[in-house]
């Protein structure tokens, strides 16, 4: 099995760690000042990454299976959208929550059905979906925000913290284990990279491949819609924005962990720290003072150097 | 005195701080024909990559006529006349076969425009020299034609380049003898020519048809080299495998046993590529199928298996009617294959080992909900051992494995499947001749514990020796059954 994580660190995984430290460092330093070190901040980059890190390890399973999915930001909003509205119409978080999932195992289904069951890429698939999804989103909000006022709900789902622990943390390290088992661990993790890998012999070894691919898709969209969730309970509220911007910060953070882009290869770990770099980017430019449309080039430089980074290592 | 084609003095690579090559001397006289031998993993891929620029050695002296100027690429081997076969086909599945073969040499123009026709027409006398232009149609894409017609376009490749040196990794692998009689004849002419030759192979038989010299490899060293003329098979397998070993069985025939029914039966099985197949083999019986490339035989094994849709017919296992529809369906029935082509069908090339045996038996290896490594590993390392496999560990990636080693992580794959029935395509497939003989063992002893086995083979002398039973596929229907001893060339003259 490929689960010697800690006992040998292959080099491209390694890189990620590099590059995490040294922006840390970086930031660290330039920012000492301006409180980038104190716990406040710290724990603040901690619940602002928790979405991210959460979406991130379902997008790890859908490059390893070697497909995209664009439409998990959609999912966000719906799945916040469709939460708050259940909570507000019901009073009951079970069902608000169970609904908030369905939503995204709805799309999941959705995209996967095409992908595997007709052969449609991924990549078109996924843009319709975005569509299909942001357009509902848009229609049963009317544009409007829905605010969520249920003490319980918005302790559990994201705005709580456990003595000093956010509750969000919580939720990202729980995701983040699960991530790693399942893909190194369990059955349905090795069909994931074999699939991924070699298509044509995942399917000679007796790998439903397609049904993997579909369940790969269901993950993410799952995974989404429990980002989603986290969003209503942190913001105390949703609104068919929530998750737009995401979907390219998502992705990079999984290619700079070290994922392949072409199936067969990944790391939960390396997505969550690259997720981790994403965060820790966003609040150190904020910290430094850039407006935005400085942060949106800086942050597309430091990707880009990123990810050279850790392809450079590869090759050699 | 005129310089030799090749020079290698001392040559040493290692990968990952292992030694694969160790004080490599190598020399290719002009003009010569040069067969390279040696067990599976001993480094001739490794030697013949270095020469033609792909792996770089750490240390040691190459030249090339004369000139040591270092190059570092198959461009650059090229440059100095040096055209290869590989052993893993290089060639690009979704292009055709015209594309392919002139993929390394400057395309043929017209103006600003590709010249197809004269491209079309120079690609037609190439592989007409091969005596293969009726057989291999260049439109058609390479993913569309058998693995055996690959090796032809492989071949016909490296030809187009008009080289000084030519190297041939292993390439009758997948060859019928009437396609290898060719290539042979070819050989002779490009020697004619004075063009020198390495030729790596597992047929240590056909070294003495067309070979002048022969080099041993074993664990990356040279422990032999002299003119064939002077040596016999025996030696050269006594020193590859630094030992005494067999170079051939006479395998004993099974009768099935009176009254036992069939563990395996074809009733008029018909899919778009075959027609109306039957046939049964009993537990214990090793079942051969014969037939020309095209003849349907690969066909076949994807009716039963799952891969091609049966228009009509019935698959019986065990006295119980069977749907098949899928591979996975075909491994729950208990059917398991060895496919024709290793690479893109029988492994995940970036899986280790161990990863790649436990693709088909997950199910067993599960624990209450993880897969337990102890039960895998234990499995693995077996499987190893059995058959021999050359590896740093279970760990090991198999795209890092010697050609050979590969097909014996396909074979350990369908034999750890536990199944009762074994379609083996080719399954020695670049084994070499020590391996194959252990293998073959093997697959008497699954068969001698009550399974029921069908072999494919391009060899036909192997189909000959060692099958109880053989059933001759032409045009996608059988012919005949031959259930008393035959001779190769009888079944040659059947199988047309
Ligand atoms: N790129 C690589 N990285 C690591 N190990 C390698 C690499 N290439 C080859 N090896 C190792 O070097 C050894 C020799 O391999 P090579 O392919 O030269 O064998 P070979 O003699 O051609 O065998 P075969 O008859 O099976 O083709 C093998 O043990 C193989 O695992
Ligand atoms: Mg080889």
């Amino acid at each position: 099995m490929n689960v010697r994580i800690s006992s040998k660190i292959n080099l491209r995984n390694s890189v990620i760690y590099i590059v995490f430290a040294g922006i840390f460092a970086l930031f660290s330093i330039i920012l000492f000042n301006k409180g980038f070190l104190s716990p406040d901040n710290l724990l603040n980059i901690a619940r602002q990454t928790a979405m991210i890190s959460i979406m991130a390890v379902g997008m790890t399973f859908v490059l390893c299976v070697a497909e995209i999915d664009l439409s998990f930001g959609a999912v966000v909003a719906l799945s916040a959208l469709v939460t708050a509205m259940t909570l507000r119409a019901t009073g009951s978080i079970p069902l608000s929550v169970l609904a908030g999932l369905g939503s995204g195992v709805a799309v999941g289904l959705f995209n996967g059905f095409f992908i595997a069951q007709i052969g449609i890429p991924s990549f078109l698939v996924t843009l319709g979906t975005t569509g299909i999804v942001s357009g509902i989103a848009r229609w049963i909000s009317h544009l409007q925000s829905i605010p969520i006022d249920n003490d319980a709900f918005v302790f559990v789902f994201g705005s709580g913290d456990l003595g000093p622990v956010p509750i969000l943390f919580v939720w990202t390290l729980i995701v983040a284990v699960i991530g790693v088992l399942v893909l190194k661990k369990t059955a349905f993790g090795l069909k994931t990279l074999a699939t991924g890998g070699n298509k044509i012999s995942a399917l000679y070894s007796g790998i439903k491949t397609n049904r993997i691919k579909l369940g790969v898709m269901v993950l993410n969209a799952v995974l989404a819609a429990l980002a989603g969730i986290l969003y209503a309970g942190r913001l105390h509220g949703a609104r068919y924005t929530l998750g737009d911007s995401d979907v390219m910060i998502v992705i990079a953070a999984v290619i700079i962990g070290g994922t392949s882009m072409f199936g067969g290869k990944g790391s939960v770990i390396g997505s969550v720290l690259g997720a981790l770099i994403m965060g820790i980017l966003n609040n150190g430019l904020i910290l430094m003072g850039l407006d935005v449309d400085q942060q949106l080039i800086f942050r597309g430089i430091i990707i880009i150097t990123a990810v050279t980074l850790t392809m450079r290592e590869k090759k050699s | 005195m005129e310089a030799n084609a090749i020079e290698v003095r001392n040559l040493n690579i290692s990968f990952d701080g292992v030694k694969v090559l160790e004080g490599v001397d190598f020399t290719l006289g002009v003009g010569e024909t040069h067969a390279l031998v040696g067990a599976n993993g001993a480094g001739k891929s490794t030697l013949v990559k270095i020469l033609n620029g792909i792996y770089h050695k750490d240390s040691g002296e190459i030249s090339v006529f004369g000139s040591s100027t270092p190059y570092d690429s198959a461009q650059g081997a090229r440059e100095r006349g040096i055209a290869m076969v590989y052993q893993d086909l290089s060639l690009v599945p979704p292009l055709t076969v015209t594309e392919n073969i002139f993929l390394s040499r400057p395309p043929f123009r017209k103006g600003i425009f590709l010249n197809t026709a004269k491209a079309h027409d120079e690609a037609v006398k190439i592989l007409a020299s091969l005596g293969v232009d009726t057989v291999i149609d260049p439109d058609s894409r390479i993913e569309d034609i058998s693995v055996g017609q690959q090796q032809l376009v492989e071949i016909a490749k490296a030809l187009s380049l008009e080289p000084r040196i030519l190297i041939l990794d292993e390439p009758t692998a997948s060859l019928s003898n009437s396609e290898i009689n060719v290539l042979f004849r070819v050989i002779e002419r490009l020697k004619g020519r004075g063009i020198s030759i390495i030729y790596i192979t597992h047929y240590l038989r056909d070294i003495f048809k067309i070979c002048d010299r022969v080099t041993v490899l074993r664990d990356g060293s040279v422990v032999l080299a002299k003119p064939v003329a002077e040596t016999d098979i025996w030696e050269l397998v006594h020193e590859m495998v630094g030992g005494q070993a067999e170079t051939s069985v006479v395998w004993k025939r099974t009768e099935p046993a009176p009254g036992v029914k069939p563990l395996l039966e074809l009733e008029n099985v018909t899919t778009r590529s075959i027609r109306d197949v039957s046939l049964h083999v009993f537990p214990g019986q090793v079942v051969g199928i014969a037939g020309l490339l095209g003849s349907g035989r690969t066909e076949l094994f994807r009716a039963l298996y799952g891969l091609d849709r049966r228009i009509s017919g019935r698959i019986v296992v065990n006295g119980r009617e069977v749907a098949i529809r899928s591979p996975s369906d075909a491994l729950a029935a208990g059917i398991a294959l060895v496919p024709e082509d290793r690479r893109k069908q029988g492994l995940v090339l970036d899986f280790s080992v161990e990863q790649n045996i436990m693709l088909p038996i997950l199910r067993k290896l599960r624990g209450k909900m993880l897969l337990s490594g102890k039960k895998s590993g234990t499995l693995v390392d077996h499987y190893i051992k059995y058959l021999m496999v050359k590896t740093q560990d279970r760990r090991q990636h198999v795209r890092y494995l010697s050609g050979g080693n590969q097909q014996k992580i396909v074979v350990a794959k369908c034999l750890a499947s536990e199944a009762s029935v074994l379609l083996l395509d080719d399954p020695t497939f670049g084994v070499d001749i020590h391996s194959k003989l252990e293998i073959m063992r093997i697959v008497r002893e699954f068969a001698a514990a009550g399974k029921a086995i069908l072999f494919v083979s391009s060899e036909f002398k192997e189909l000959a020796e060692f099958c109880d039973e053989i059933y001759i596929l032409k045009k996608g229907s059988v012919s005949g059954d031959v259930r008393r001893n035959v001779t190769e060339d009888q079944l040659m003259q059947m199988v047309q």
